[in-house]
């Protein structure tokens, strides 16, 4: 075989083309992604909420990248999600952040579900100086760590008591006697020592104020000595899964009141679908509602239009850990679009000067990194739909009280 | 009045861990296995129960024998082919294997039928003797565990293959000489523990949500019963539940809700220092 000059030649370039053709994506690859990191509990205990934001974050993904992606100083680059099975175990979450961060070389993290684990993937990315948005957090317990790369959007606990103690007394003038019980736990015991001081503050009596333990099979006992207080106004904090329980037990034992609040029970679905009829006139709080009506930046400009493209592709009502979820990689496309760079210094400091407005609500962080407070709706389940109570702009509905 | 209100609730719940306990305690004594499979094996039957009743509206209790039966099986195919590979090793590799396997069917469910909780909202209220009410579906539970319960302990007493059990648990090496045939022996104990562990979860999908994050909390309830009531034995674990339901409803009450698991296993550890053979005294030979 004879081979021509050209014939070198060509060889040649059919090479150098090759390579060049096999090199050029990775190189495109690196430039012209974001990189987003997320540490997920798709197995074991939290899989269930972590789906929530597996969901959520891919709905983003999809309609951002359909839109030609993140505008980055006048350049559209694509947005890249990758997801590790933290396994609902806190410390292989924070080990997973710091591959993400070391190995796959992501820009920016997304948190997992739950304040716990929340605090310890900020750990990392502290450490590692990566900003990270939380979105399931709400306890500020995580947020006074001194952490400057944290940011969260939910609001602080705090915000849900003072206008539910309010209108309560409003809408019951005779009003007086409450039943407190909550699981001992981070969130509800927050949840259970917070209404209960309003509750005092407010005038009231609180006839029972007890923690049920992690783990409780029965609840026959709390709910007899509940019974004998005699209280208008019942309430219990806790997972879905006890709050259920509850419900049905307090139903077994002929327990009643004129109102009754499960937080956050009938923030989600899966309540109401486990309790059918026993879940009307339930009410709680929540940290965000469909029915709210906000209108901003990111791929949904208003809340109706998350709302209905959720319900097209889930064929179910979104709760509020999708909304806070989508809303948090909402928040970091926003702040590195201001940034006009990825550059992880400048999109941190976008995110702390961060006072917009988003389908899910307003966002505005404080000095330590929690969305700030605002009034948080009030919801109750009237003929096993959601009616907001409160605050008075998004309100749907009336408190009913129970016979 | 309320103290009998409490003792009835105690001995309602009572009988609920005892169902779910029996079928643990009788593979742990038989078999030296700890069975970490349990609690989801519960939750299965459960999610069985749960999609017949609302894909194709079967009541609870006529899902019964068929789920019951769909986890005989699936047990005694389990240690058939797995778990007697390692059933004379230390208690410890059968313990990791279960493990193992319960981790497998654990998230087998959390993926396929996901975590939310899910509930059979068949409502069938209560009954008010004298002021005493009782929650029809408990009630029901209660009788139900008593008779799977009884009905066990008669095979144990009364059948051939109750008798080998037995005499496998007393000596297995033995029993292989009088002709029995040790591995089956080991698969069809195994086969009853799951059969109780579905018939459980029938029950329970009536009383509680039916969800994996359950699985845990049932397998720790099995464990505490077992150790008072004596391991192995039926009447053990009948005991043990009842005196654990009644204690943790008056402590409830006397200490709250916070307390009361505590006290259950403060009672645990108290017995296993001073009768570890549990309140029963004996170690199963019916």
């Amino acid at each position: 075989m004879h081979f021509t000059t050209t014939g070198y030649a060509s060889a040649i370039i059919l090479t150098a083309g090759i390579a060049v053709i096999a090199i050029s994506p990775r190189l495109a690859d690196a430039a012209d992604v974001v990189k987003f990191g997320a540490p997920l509990a798709l197995t074991g205990s939290l899989a269930d909420e972590a789906k929530k934001q597996d969901v959520a974050w891919k709905m983003w993904l999809a309609k951002v990248n359909a839109a030609g992606g993140i505008n980055v100083g006048g350049k559209k680059l694509k947005a890249e999600l990758v997801e590790y099975d933290y396994q609902s175990d806190g410390q292989r979450a924070g080990q997973l952040a710091e591959k993400l961060i070391t190995s796959d070389k992501v820009d920016f993290l997304l948190s997992p579900f739950g304040s716990g684990h929340t605090k310890i993937v900020a750990t990392i990315a502290e450490r590692y100086e990566t900003p990270v948005v939380a979105c399931a957090a709400s306890s500020e317990s995580v947020f006074d760590q001194n952490s400057k790369h944290l940011f969260g959007t939910l609001s602080p606990n705090a915000g849900m008591f003072g206008p539910m103690v309010k209108l309560f007394q409003e809408k019951l003038p005779t009003l007086k006697r409450v039943a407190v019980l909550g699981r001992d736990d981070v969130f509800p015991k927050a949840m259970a020592q917070g209404v209960s001081a309003a509750a005092k503050a407010a005038g009231l009596t609180v006839v029972y104020d007890q923690l049920y333990a992690v783990g409780t099979m029965d609840h026959s006992a709390a709910l007899s000595a509940i019974k004998a207080g005699n209280p208008d106004w019942i309430y219990v904090t806790g997972y879905t899964q006890d709050l259920i329980l509850v419900r049905k037990q307090m139903s077994d034992l002929g327990l009643k009141a004129p109102i009754v609040t499960m937080v956050a029970g009938p923030a989600y679905k899966e309540y109401i679908d486990g309790l059918g009829n026993l879940a009307n006139g339930i009410t709680s709080s929540s940290w965000w509602h469909q029915a709210t009506s906000y209108k901003g930046v990111g791929v949904w400009p208003t809340t109706e239009d998350f709302y209905k493209e959720f319900l097209a592709k889930e064929k179910s009502d979104p709760d509020y850990v999708h909304a806070s979820c989508a809303a948090a990689a909402v928040i970091l496309q926003d702040a590195i679009e201001r940034a006009g760079t990825t550059d992880k210094k400048k999109v941190r400091d976008e995110l702390a000067k961060t006072d917009v407005t988003t389908f899910y609500g307003p966002v505005k962080f404080s000095a330590n990194g929690m969305n700030q407070g605002r009034d948080l709706p009030i919801i109750q389940v009237q003929d096993k739909q959601i009616k907001v109570l409160a605050p008075a702009d998004i309100k749907n509905g009336d408190l009913s009280l129970i016979k | 009045m309320a103290y009998l209100q409490t003792l009835v609730n105690g001995i309602v719940l009572g009988a609920l861990y005892a169902c779910l306990a029996v079928g643990f305690s009788l593979v742990w004594g038989v078999l030296n296995i700890v069975n970490m499979l349990h609690g989801s094996l519960i939750v299965l039957g459960g999610y069985l129960t749960f999609f017949a009743w609302q894909g194709y509206g079967i009541y609870p209790l006529l899902a019964l024998p068929v789920v019951a039966l769909l986890l005989f099986a699936l047990g005694y195919a389990l240690q058939l082919a797995v778990i007697n590979r390692v059933v004379s090793e230390p208690v410890l590799t059968t313990l990791t294997l279960t493990f193992g396997l319960d981790l497998i069917l654990y998230n087998f469910m959390t993926v396929y039928y996901t975590a939310t909780p899910r509930r059979v909202t068949l409502d069938l209220g209560a009954i008010d003797i004298g002021g005493i009410v009782m929650p029809v579906d408990r009630l029901f539970g209660m009788l139900l565990a008593l008779v799977l319960t009884a009905l066990l302990y008669l095979v144990m007493r009364r059948s051939r293959i109750g008798r080998a059990i037995v005499a496998v648990r007393m000596d297995s090496a033995a029993a292989a000489l009088m002709g029995i045939r040790v591995n089956r022996i080991y698969a069809v104990t195994f086969g009853i523990g799951a059969l109780m562990a579905g018939a459980t979860g029938v029950i329970f999908a009536m009383v509680y949500p039916v969800t994996t994050n359950l699985a845990g909390i049932y397998l720790g309830k099995a464990f505490v019963v077992c150790v008072i009531g004596g391991l192995g034995s039926v009447p053990g674990a009948l005991a043990g539940g009842i005196v654990l339901g009644v204690i943790e409803s008056f402590a409830g009450q006397f200490f709250g809700p916070q307390h009361a698991l505590t006290v259950g296993f403060v009672l645990m550890l108290v017995l296993l220092v001073v009768k570890p053979t549990g309140l029963t005294g004996i170690k199963g030979y019916e």
